[in-house]
């Protein structure tokens, strides 16, 4: 998607009425004839009068346009994020309207021209925003049907939409295409819409079309968004320029609670470029006409990758050292008052535990992991006393806009957001937080102010995936069955959603909220005597928020190997003892799929032992991850003398119903296992008493090409219309961690309960068990 | 303190008003208004902001402007455009090798000029060439394909 989106607010020399904007991807000219009040008001320069509220969802032009030219435009609040969801919404909405999905674009995410639809997060884009989509695409072709039927005299009955045409069936000489019929007007049809956000019930007497006849959804229709990206033309938030923009760079705490003492600004006015200082409360940063004066500034006042200490810049700080230890994390947890949640409470663990042959304990521990998003935080702000416009990038711009009336003080309607797509966040990392700090930059100079975030401030502030540690106990009996199973995990938040410079300024309304850790499991195995609950706490340390995943993939791990030592003490075959205890077919059907395409023997781990310095391991691990089911299966070497683990052969058996774009979902599945590699393998953020101190890519090591699995194989299980369509976005990450650490077991006999499992630590594991 | 220089870009000149000790990368995206190299660490350390000088893949977020001189620099622009892409863009729309693509300018310029120097690469070859570059979707598998497919493409091309 290429649309400048505040270019469709923009009334052409036609007048106000007629809005046109270049599709710079496709090379097209789409011209806009229909009237949107909101956006018309938008095209004036922010007043009083300015409204820029969200489109009435029950109206069928909140969702779509057909335009004279025989194209369409889909208007969704959902937004790209790399996962390909642009073109599977487009997807689902160009099959029920019957219109070739080369014909049809797709606005995203601005505030005024989409209907909230909820945040894209929580692989929850196709499963929610799609039916809502579906439904209103459907009641459009209903709509373009009772037009022809008007336009042709004949009972709609008679006629057939297809191809983006109405035709007379039988008489195809009878034919007028979508965008004559509707003329260049609006779609001005109650379609009805109850609900909001996830749960919005859109058009529900719409006939949708029967899954059986389907031709654009299941199909590996070729990503929108991706001809754009490979030549530089698709225009990313990081791309956007707004007249009279200054640049603007955040000077952070040397110590994240520490409090601004003093600034001196000496030197500063001598840099060619530099605007002013914006000091207030806590908060700091600099505006420059360029981006080159902006970081020197900011260098000046204490900004750089590795900053001596509170007063080491000419920004003072006090000395806050109110981290935990890095080495007490874990302890940390245990400590912290929070609620405990059960998740599953069957029988008695404790009347089981006496009378059995074999009690097992462990403790998985999991550090703080970080989005690492390539490209920075970035958005750009235009604050005025009676209205403000932004430009952001970040996954929930409706509930962000929200934010942002609060912070100025000015009501939501007052407030748009013209979306862009920035660089793959996996979560709530920066995204949200720089459009609050542009905000308090703008604000305080009277311009449009562009933020861009340091690497350092992206490594050092972003929300982190917090800590966990999890405890658990497995007893068996003489025979080898499981007779009581305990899995306690100790949690952080993984929704803080507060802004760091709501914080920083201090003195405002309450802004988002802290929350608790919640119970990110989803148990499913049949013990006799199961207690499984999560100790939910707030924050513990720093800034904790979601990550792909949150919580289930270290969940995941610590039930998923700790399973697999229970299997190897009953000395069975770790991939038939999970099935033992497994009700949930759609869990057998992926285990089996994965089993079958990888070619499993049954045996117990670990393998035989092996001769030489590499040893061959395999691994299996499964997940019910938002309603899709999962299961992985890899082949690992681990070098005994090195500890380095090598990824051979990965294969993927993927539940998640019915798939739109089977492409899309491998690429996605590939994007999971390898980010989750890197997460089992190398991720750890590192921090002092004061701040993180792996504040880049040298810091905080991701997974590299030469690491890479030799293959990856994918298999797509309960593809059909029979089961709706759930996520892919984030559940083939949660098996990896417990499958890595199952086959570094089966190959060496060690077993790794702590990620990530970086060379020495495995070395040390192996030397340690010899 | 600013000064006009000219540097050459996608085979023309251009005078820019810029600080000589000021990175390439800002003038590329700042003052020339191009989109395809990106800012992604200003260290080095990611490869967002390859472009090619020279024939050589180069780091622009650490290039000092006054350091360009006369060097003929190529972006990801200079290379195809959605209706006329070069065979490595091609191959990269071919394999659907992106997800956010906020790396993918890298990737696509790096092996552009490996390509141009080793155009019967292996596999192995291939990962060694992309090893400095991040990638945080984890397109790893597709990029490498990619450029497989970039190679042999080129290969025909040449051929032909």
């Amino acid at each position: 998607m290429n649309t400048r989106p505040e270019d469709l607010h923009r009334p052409d020399s036609a007048g106000p009425d007629r809005r046109s904007f270049l599709k710079g991807a496709a090379g097209l000219v789409v011209a806009f004839a229909f009237v949107r009040p909101a956006a018309a008001a938008a095209a004036q320069p922010a007043s009083a009068a300015a409204s820029f509220a969200s489109p009435d969802a029950g109206k069928l032009y909140a969702w779509l346009a057909i335009n004279p030219d025989n194209t369409a435009t889909l208007f969704t609040g959902k937004v790209e994020v790399g996962t390909g969801l642009e073109t599977a919404l487009a997807q689902i909405a160009a099959e029920e309207l019957e219109l070739p999905i080369d014909q049809l674009d797709v606005v995203m995410g601005t505030t005024s021209l989409t209907v909230d639809q909820g945040p894209t997060y929580g692989s929850m884009s196709v499963r929610y925003a799609g039916p809502q989509i579906r439904h209103a695409a459907a009641a459009a072709r209903k709509a373009l049907l009772d037009l022809g039927a008007d336009h042709f005299k004949l009972p709609a009955q008679q006629l057939l939409a297809k191809n983006g045409k109405i035709s007379e069936i039988g008489n195809p000489s009878q034919s007028i295409t979508y965008g004559e019929l509707v003329g260049g007007k609006r779609l001005d049809i109650d379609i009805g819409a109850t609900g909001t956000g996830f749960d919005m019930n859109v058009a529900p007497s719409a006939p949708v079309k029967d899954p059986s006849t389907y031709t654009v959804v299941g199909q590996s229709v070729r990503r929108k968004d991706i001809p754009g990206k490979v030549t530089g033309q698709l225009t990313y938030i990081h791309d956007v320029k707004v007249d009279g923009m200054l640049h603007g760079r955040v000077v952070r705490p040397f110590g994240i609670g520490a409090q601004l003492v003093s600034v001196d600004e000496t030197g500063l006015k001598d840099i060619p470029g530099f605007v002013q200082v914006v000091r207030r409360g806590n908060f700091l940063g600099v505006v420059a006409e360029t981006q080159w004066a902006a970081i020197q500034a900011a260098d000046k006042l204490g900004s750089n990758l590795d900053p001596q200490g509170p007063t080491a810049g000419q920004a003072k700080w006090s000395d806050w050292q109110g981290l935990p230890p890095q080495e007490e994390i874990w302890d940390t947890l245990r400590k912290t008052v929070g609620g405990n949640t059960s998740v599953a409470a069957q029988g008695s663990v404790d009347m089981a535990l006496p009378f059995a042959a074999k009690t097992l304990q462990a403790t998985y521990e999991t550090p703080f992991q970080m989005h690492g998003s390539i490209g920075p935080s970035c958005a750009i702000a235009d604050v005025k006393k009676d209205g403000a416009t932004f430009w952001v990038g970040t996954q929930m711009p409706h509930e962000t806009r929200g934010d942002m009336a609060t912070l100025l003080g000015l009501a939501v309607d007052q407030i748009e957001f013209n979306w862009y797509e920035a660089s793959g966040a996996y979560g709530r990392n920066g995204l949200d937080h720089v459009i609050a700090d542009a905000a308090v930059m703008s604000q305080a100079v009277g311009r449009p102010v562009r933020v861009q975030w340091m690497r350092w401030d992206e490594h050092g502030w972003e929300p982190k995936g917090p800590a966990i540690v999890q405890d658990l106990t497995g007893a068996l009996d003489k025979d080898g069955n499981v007779t009581a199973w305990r899995h306690h995990m100790w949690v952080p938040t993984t929704s803080d959603t507060r802004l760091i410079a709501v914080e920083e300024v201090g003195g405002f309304p309450t802004i988002g909220s802290i929350g608790l850790g919640g119970p990110a499991i989803t148990y499913a195995y049949s013990f006799a005597n199961a207690d499984v609950s999560v100790h939910g706490e707030g924050r513990v340390g720093m800034m904790t928020s979601w990550l792909r995943s949150p919580a289930q993939f270290e969940t995941t791990y610590a039930m998923e190997a700790f399973l697999d030592e229970l299997a190897a003490a009953a000395n069975q075959d770790p991939l038939s003892f999970r099935l033992r205890y497994l009700t949930d077919q759609r869990a057998i059907d992926v285990l089996r799929a994965a089993a079958d395409a990888y070619g499993w023997e049954s045996r117990p781990s670990p393998a035989k032992p092996q001769q030489g310095n590499l040893a061959k391991g395999r691994g299996v691990a499964w997940v019910n991850r938002d309603d899709a089911r999962v299961a992985t299966i890899a082949d690992i070497t681990v070098d005994r003398d090195t500890g380095e683990i090598r990824v051979k052969r990965v294969v993927v058996a993927h539940d998640c119903g019915l798939v739109i774009n089977p492409d899309g979902i491998k690429n996605q599945i590939e994007g999971n296992i390898v980010q989750s590699l890197s997460r089992t393998l190398h991720e750890e953020v590192t921090f002092d008493r004061a701040h993180v101190t792996s504040r880049d890519w040298q810091g905080y090591p991701i997974l590299r090409f030469e690491e890479i699995p030799d293959e990856i194989e994918i298999v797509l299980v309960n593809n059909t219309p029979q089961y709706p369509s759930y996520g892919a976005g984030e559940p083939s990450t949660c098996p990896t961690a417990a499958v890595i650490s199952n086959a570094v077991f089966d190959a060496v006999g060690v077993r790794l309960r702590r990620t990530p499992f970086r060379p020495e630590r495995v070395k040390a594991a192996i030397s340690g068990a010899s | 303190m600013p000064q006009s220089i000219t540097i050459n870009v996608n085979g023309q000149d251009h005078a820019i008003d810029a600080d000589p000790d000021s990175m390439l990368l800002y003038a590329l995206r700042d003052n020339l208004g191009l989109h395809g190299p990106k800012f992604g660490c200003g260290l080095a350390q990611c490869g967002a902001c390859t472009v090619i000088i020279d024939g050589a893949a180069t780091r622009s977020c650490v290039m000092p402007l006054s350091s360009v001189g006369a060097s003929k620099v190529t972006t990801l622009e200079g290379l195809g455009t959605t209706e006329h892409p070069h065979p490595v863009q091609q191959a990269f729309i071919d394999e659907q090798a992106v997800q956010c693509g906020y790396c993918i300018n890298g990737m696509i310029m790096v092996a552009k000029a490996f390509l141009d120097t080793n155009p019967h690469p292996t596999r192995d070859q291939i990962i060694g060439a992309l090893n400095d570059n991040l990638c945080r979707c984890g397109t790893h598998m597709r990029i490498v394909r990619a450029v497989q497919r970039a190679a042999q493409a080129m290969q025909e091309g040449a051929q032909g």
